[in-house]
């Protein structure tokens, strides 16, 4: 055996399906824990990032991957999972490949972990071998995920070296760490003369500026960003109602926005990707309490594995932008890593200790109460430990990146040249200590005036619902704010109908109160009059639920059994389903309508039935856009 | 809207082009110099089904006897049509006593599923305009049939992947078992039931209620010490929890929270 059968016998690879960030966060510590036992060669990369025709040329994979709420595998993951389902590949095809999977799931929700599960037993009937049983972490453990990863983690190690002592050099068990930080940032940061940076404001517009900016900052940002980093459009507010009624306890609004850059171009179903603006009180504050020159030129570069600095050519962009556009510092929590990081650069006994304490396994619980279940930002976190001074490069790895939030388009481009519409439910909450919280895109573009042409970064994308054409005929549901895609749907159908015959529509509403929260309502009730698009003289309809207008609740799938024959009309006419709304259990409580109407109405029995709507699924008939 | 596609059909050996056009003036009020009707003469069943289904905007029949439209023919006629596509029938008067012929048609289409009919006489004729339908409109006089057959579904490609779901054992299929809720920690949020056995109702009653007095506000003390630092040093009983960190005795201010509601 040559030295490169050896190198590759002593490397681990490390592969993560992540969709909060999650996943990727314990893969890193996963690889870190494995560096910090001496292991010569660490790779720790995205499942996409990973070609899966060289899974059999591995020697020893781990594979971290979560799965979202309604059993999926997270984007990342769907190219590799399809190539690995082809029946071409054999029972032998992965021999000699050693492999563990740990899965983040919650286990309030029927598919829990499936996607670990699926993966564990097909990479098995593939002729892998198991390290160790697979791990499932837990949201609903008290510390979450972490509670499981712990022991699994251990139980990894000490089988890894058992195996192959030279993996692990340094054996299964390190000495909790002291005062000397084994690990290196990942991040460089240079600081450059003011004239290297970009051109200033006289000489571009104030927009191309902004692109610069945001593309310049974006891109040297440590973690990957989904997405490009240059956006696909400016857009300022021109309107902002509130939908609802305070009396509902709900604020859902609806904002419409025109093009300051470039033309707009979408298709109803389609997500708008918006970059929210950080409060500059917050921003400020953090500079100040880190002890940071807003406006010194920087420009911020990864270090890889051999510590290699990767040079891209970059110019120097002004901190303060760079931290506004980039790191989150009121809202998003850090993780348990930033506090173990935190802990070697406090100066008070009593913070160190506490910090140590938090980033150990005897205080996960304790942090995870503080932390992630309080929802503790950056500020937050750095004004309760006032001796930390991080070095820039510390933050910039640690701090949460700023991420953008997708909303599913509420118009119709055809409708409203130039313009695009969203509806936003203005998320808040009160935390386990009884703060209260609001969301920070939510409230961010709750609080715009339009007069004040503030200018927000968006990208357009495509979400799970595909444009229908007119002549299908479509079955909706979509209580709340799932509403929002299909008032897109039914503008669009509306405007097509005047010129060629179109398909019908029936749409099912949800909400809780008829005089709170009926959103949209004379649009609605409009298009189901006057042989609208959904009217039920055009073989359409439209229904509402109104949850708590009575004593026992109402939900969309009782107005869907209730309309059992229209349904199944509609669906024997190669009708195709829409589903939007809050993730929890609409979704299976509409599957499960749908399987009884099935049932009910064609007479077959209930397995086939299923087995019939998940052929509709197969083949693209069957649509899902769930948000939490 | 593009050019319609009309077709003429008669059982007369020849037709004379003003009648036809005629004919398509009524169906038609616009855009008639455009059209280029395909004519069938001696019109039969087979010729009728030659033409493609859903092919046609219109179908015009000119004939002087109420024969020719038969069951079979007016159903053919349907097929050729598109959705929502229609149907003129013109009689000549020559044929057969008017009142009878026109009700008896009138039957006829609506047998073979036309909608919207509407008959119009004129000295010389007898013409019945009618529509085929867009879409099948609920079904209130149809029978529920129990088909024990569903429509097919068509799906493409996957043929070469295996079945994700086999994978699946019966364990993992059933409902997750929740972890253990160990929070019998007071002061969490759990509150003890109404006719506590276990003795958390005493507990509670010993642990300050989270609303704090002015007093404590304006004169904070701490027995162990921790109360001022912050959250991440407060126990989980601490009254002084969900407050910024404060030095002992001094006012305990609400800091800016950047993210507090005051939208």
């Amino acid at each position: 055996m040559g030295s490169i059968e050896e190198k590759l016998d002593n490397q681990l690879l490390i592969l993560h399906a992540s969709q909060t960030g999650n996943a990727m966060d314990a893969a890193e510590r996963l690889g870190r824990e494995a560096e910090r036992r001496g292991c010569s060669f660490v790779s720790v990369l995205s499942i996409d990032e990973f070609q899966p025709s060289e899974l059999a040329n591995m020697k020893t994979v781990i594979f971290v991957v979560s799965t979202t709420g309604q059993g999926d595998n997270p984007d990342s993951m769907k190219g590799f999972w399809r190539f690995l389902l082809q029946k071409n590949l054999t029972r032998e095809w992965l021999k000699g490949v050693q492999y563990a999977v740990f899965g983040l799931g919650d286990s309030s929700y029927q598919k829990y972990n499936f996607v670990a599960k699926k993966l564990d037993k097909r990479l098995l009937d593939l002729g892998a071998t198991p390290i160790i049983e697979k791990g499932l972490g837990d949201d609903q453990h008290p510390s979450g995920y972490e509670g499981a990863l712990d022991p699994w983690m251990s139980a990894l190690w000490n089988t890894l070296y058992r195996m192959n002592h030279k993996l692990l050099p340094d054996g299964p068990d390190i000495a909790t760490p002291d005062s000397i930080l084994i690990d290196q940032p990942k991040i460089l940061v240079n600081y450059h003369d003011a004239n290297e940076g970009l051109p200033p404001p006289s000489t571009t517009t104030d927009l191309e500026y902004l692109e610069m900016q945001i593309k310049g900052a974006r891109s040297m940002a440590h973690t990957k960003f989904s997405g490009k980093n240059k956006p696909d459009c400016f857009l300022k507010m021109t309107k902002n109602h509130q939908l609802s009624k305070p009396d509902g306890g709900k604020d859902v609004r609806h904002f419409e926005f025109e093009s300051v850059s470039s033309s707009i171009e979408y298709e109803v179903g389609d997500v708008l990707e918006v970059l929210p603006g950080q409060s500059p009180a917050a921003v400020d504050a953090f500079i100040r309490r880190c002890d940071l020159n807003p406006e010194s030129y920087i420009t911020v570069h990864r270090r890889d594995k051999e510590n290699r600095v990767l040079n891209h050519s970059l110019f120097p962009v002004k901190l303060k932008p760079f931290v506004e556009l980039t790191m989150d510092v009121a809202s998003a929590s850090p993780r348990r890593y930033f506090f173990e990081v935190m802990s070697f650069f406090a100066s008070a006994e009593h913070e160190k200790e506490r910090l140590q304490y938090f980033a150990s396994p005897e205080g996960r619980d304790d942090l995870y109460q503080y932390n992630q279940k309080e929802r503790r930002t950056v500020l937050e976190v750095l004004d309760d430990f006032p001796s930390v001074q991080m070095p820039f490069e510390w933050l910039v790895q640690l701090v949460p990146p700023l991420q953008t939030r997708a909303f599913s388009i509420s118009s119709s481009h055809a409708a409203h040249p130039n313009q695009v519409h969203l509806t936003v439910s203005v998320v808040s909450w009160t935390t386990p200590y009884k703060r209260n919280r609001m969301g920070l895109c939510s409230s961010w573009l709750a609080s715009l005036d339009p007069n004040q042409r503030v200018v927000i970064p968006v990208w357009f994308n495509k979400g799970s619902l595909p444009p229908p054409p007119p002549s299908l005929p479509l079955i909706l549901i979509g209580p709340g704010t799932g509403c929002a895609p299909f008032r897109g749907f039914v503008e669009e159908r509306a405007l097509q109908s005047k010129s060629i015959p179109t398909a019908p529509i029936l749409f099912f509403f949800g909400c809780r109160n008829e005089k709170n929260d009926f959103l949209y309502q004379d649009f609605w009730l409009s298009h189901s009059e006057n042989g609208g698009v959904l009217s039920e003289d055009k073989g359409g309809g439209f229904y509402v639920a109104f949850s708590r207008d009575q004593s026992q609740k109402v939900y969309v799938q009782h107005k869907m059994r209730e309309q059992s024959r229209r349904i199944w009309s509609l669906l024997t006419q190669g009708a195709d389903v829409y589903v939007a709304g809050s993730a929890n259990k609409m979704p299976s409580d509409v599957l499960s309508a749908f399987e009884e109407i099935v049932t009910n109405e064609s007479g077959v029995p209930r397995g086939a039935a299923l087995r019939w709507i998940r052929a509709l699924e197969k083949a693209g008939k069957y649509h899902v856009e769930a948000w939490s | 809207m593009g050019q319609d596609k009309v077709l003429v059909l008669t059982d007369q050996v020849a037709v004379s082009l003003s009648a036809v056009l005629d004919a398509i003036k009524a169906v038609k009020k616009e855009g008639v110099e455009t059209i280029d009707p395909l004519i069938i003469t001696q019109a039969s069943l087979e010729s009728v089904s030659s033409v493609e289904s859903s092919y046609v905007d219109d179908v015009i029949s000119i004939s002087e006897s109420s024969e020719f439209l038969s069951d079979q023919l007016l159903v053919n006629i349907s097929k050729v049509l598109k959705p929502g596509g229609s149907i003129l029938l013109r009689l000549s008067s020559q044929s057969d006593s008017g009142q009878m012929t026109k009700s008896s048609l009138e039957r006829k289409l609506l047998v073979a599923g036309f909608l919207d009919i509407q008959s119009s006489e004129s000295s010389h004729s007898l013409g019945i305009v009618a529509k085929k339908p867009s879409w099948k409109i609920g079904s209130s006089f149809s029978i529920k049939k129990t088909l024990k057959v569903l429509p097919t579904v068509q799906i493409d490609d996957d043929a070469d992947l295996i079945d994700e779901d086999s994978l699946l054992t019966e364990e993992d299929l059933k409902k997750p078992q929740l972890p253990p809720v160990d929070d019998c920690e007071v002061g969490s949020t759990r509150k003890a039931c109404k006719n506590c056995t276990c003795g958390r109702a005493e507990a509670e009653e010993k642990v300050p209620k989270l609303g704090l007095t002015m007093e404590q506000l304006s004169n904070p003390q701490s027995a162990c010490g921790n109360c001022g630092l912050g959250d991440a040093f407060r126990c989980g009983t601490c009254p002084y929890k969900g407050l910024p960190a404060f030095k002992l005795g001094e006012k305990v201010t609400l800091a800016g929270n950047f993210l507090a509601a005051d939208i």
